[in-house]
């Protein structure tokens, strides 16, 4: 039986009052522990034997788009969001001209593990025109469709997915679902996906238990990255840097010195500057959303959150001028060098403030040298509210 | 026992505390930084914009206080200003109050943990005899 697959990629779904940030591209292209959900959706398909794909993404992501086409063999068709209906309908007509019989329609939005076998048996055994999936009673932009059915599809599309002219029955799934609309979704897929109650896993290589690494991702010497992270494809974490909790370092972000990345993600080219401590937050585009506070903060001040530049003239530079400075530099250092260098302490080293304070980098909490301290040599924050 | 008399003077901090708006503000607190003792509350209920020269210029304040054998408080702080407080790991070093009313007043309360267990332990009711 010939099915195919339709995969939509729009914006129109996402809050817009927490995710200004994400407002550069739609969440289905966002990478979450090395891929974008269409990616994993796109993979999850083909694993059911649903081929050939068509992607229909908006514009303003033309780049992103095209990588796909050439990772996973997608046909991808790309769409300004006034026309993005119309060219979904279009692309529909053609799967079913081209001998199509059913077609699964997917817009991303939410990420559902679906069994796409039960949704096309269901869809068959009732010989319905369109089916759609649903999780604990709500229903998910999944549809199964007649190819033969264009007035049931027509009317589908032109509706944004809302409604269909016939009867459209539900077709409940229990399989994993996270309705990525809001930054705390995101943050939520990537702890899900690291801690494996998604079946789909993190992009790269398990190098250590818990832990995944892409390819040419820089891990410095002194740097601990503690079980389950996820450090991406050319991100760097710099001596003295912290990631653990579930924290996810995606392609080309870079954490620098002795900054700690717990329980967050750090969205693709974030550059997350000298001595932070990031937590509980989704960061990338010169904003933080903090999840515990529920805010999202601008952040101006490049040497604490920056955007690293996307385009590579720039980046090979730095990288060249990184070169030819580091014979000199390992030159000079040997000559002036007392010792062997001692790693720092990770308790001293987090009870200083950043580095990127200037002035005012390196001043010590005098709270860490409290009483309770010494009764708790492994405590290494103790804050102090008040006189609590 | 002795009950503090000194003033407590609050601020409140502009809207957008960039490298420009801290000088600024650390030349109008310069004076009570200066005093014999200064108590400082600075109100952050309308910072929306906090960056690294900001959190410096706290902390200079800070330093200048305790130099001074006296402290800067921090009050009503707004979620732009607690994110970048944290990021920077410097919500540890000060003291932090919901509102500048409960800050100022915690200076004339203050108490050495120690004075403050003595006057629990004398404050405690004696035990009820055994029958």
């Amino acid at each position: 039986m010939d099915i195919r697959g339709l995969l939509l990629v729009n914006s129109g779904s996402i809050r817009e009052d927490d995710l200004a940030f994400l407002a550069s591209g739609p969440l289905g292209l966002l990478e979450i522990a090395g891929k974008s959900p269409l990616e994993r959706m796109a993979e999850r398909l083909q694993q059911y034997g649903i081929a050939p794909l068509t992607a229909i993404v908006e514009t303003s992501s033309l780049s992103m788009a095209n990588s796909f086409t050439a990772s996973l063999g997608l046909n991808c068709i790309t769409s300004t969001a006034d026309r993005f209906w119309r060219t979904a309908e279009s692309a529909f007509n053609d799967m079913a001209q081209s001998g199509a019989e059913l077609v699964v329609l997917v817009r991303l939005g939410a990420y559902a593990e679906i069994d796409f076998e039960k949704l096309v048996q269901f869809h068959l055994d009732r010989g319905s025109r369109v089916s759609q999936a649903g999780h604990e009673g709500r229903k998910l932009d999944v549809f199964c469709i007649s190819a033969s059915r264009r007035n049931d599809a027509a009317s589908l599309f032109r509706s944004q997915l809302s409604r269909c002219r016939s009867e459209c029955p539900l077709v409940e799934d229990t399989g994993y679902m996270n309705p990525l609309a809001a930054a705390r979704d995101l943050r939520q897929f990537a702890i899900d996906i690291l801690t494996r109650q998604t079946q789909t896993c993190p992009a790269g290589e398990e190098i250590r238990p818990g832990i995944w690494m892409s390819r040419q991702a820089i891990i410095e010497k002194g740097a601990r990255v503690l079980a389950p992270a996820f450090v991406g494809a050319y991100a760097r974490i710099r001596t003295g840097a912290v990631v653990t909790r579930c924290a996810s370092i995606e392609h080309h972000a870079q954490v620098d010195c002795g900054s700690v990345v717990e329980n967050s993600s750090v969205l693709p080219y974030c550059y997350v500057g000298a001595g932070l401590d990031l937590a509980h937050s989704v960061a990338g585009m010169r904003q933080i959303a903090n999840l515990r506070r529920d805010v999202t903060v601008e952040i101006p001040d490049p040497k604490l959150i920056d955007l690293i530049s996307v385009t590579s003239g720039k980046g090979f530079l730095s990288s060249a001028a990184e070169f030819l400075t580091y014979l000199p530099r390992v030159a000079v250092q040997g000559i002036f060098a007392g010792g062997k260098r001692q790693q720092p302490d990770l308790n001293a080293a987090l009870r200083r403030t950043s580095p990127s304070l200037g002035g005012a980098a390196g001043y010590e909490t005098s709270a860490c040298d409290s009483e309770a301290t010494q009764k708790f040599p492994n405590m290494i924050v103790a804050r102090r509210y008040g006189h609590q | 026992m002795d009950i503090n008399s000194r003033p407590v003077v609050v601020k409140r901090m502009p809207e957008r505390l960039n490298g420009r708006t801290a000088r600024e503000f650390l030349r109008d607190v310069q004076p009570f930084l200066h005093a014999d003792r200064p108590q400082l509350v600075f109100d952050l209920s309308q910072v929306v914009q906090l960056d690294a020269a900001g959190v410096e210029m706290l902390l200079r304040c800070m330093s200048e206080a305790h130099k001074r054998d006296g402290d800067v408080k921090l009050a009503s702080l707004s979620e732009q200003a607690a994110v970048v407080l944290e990021l920077t790991r410097t919500e540890r070093l000060f003291e932090i109050y919901e509102t500048s009313t409960d800050a100022a007043r915690s200076f004339s309360g203050f108490l050495p943990n120690a004075m403050r267990q003595q006057l629990l332990h004398n404050k405690r009711p004696a035990a009820p005899l055994a029958a």
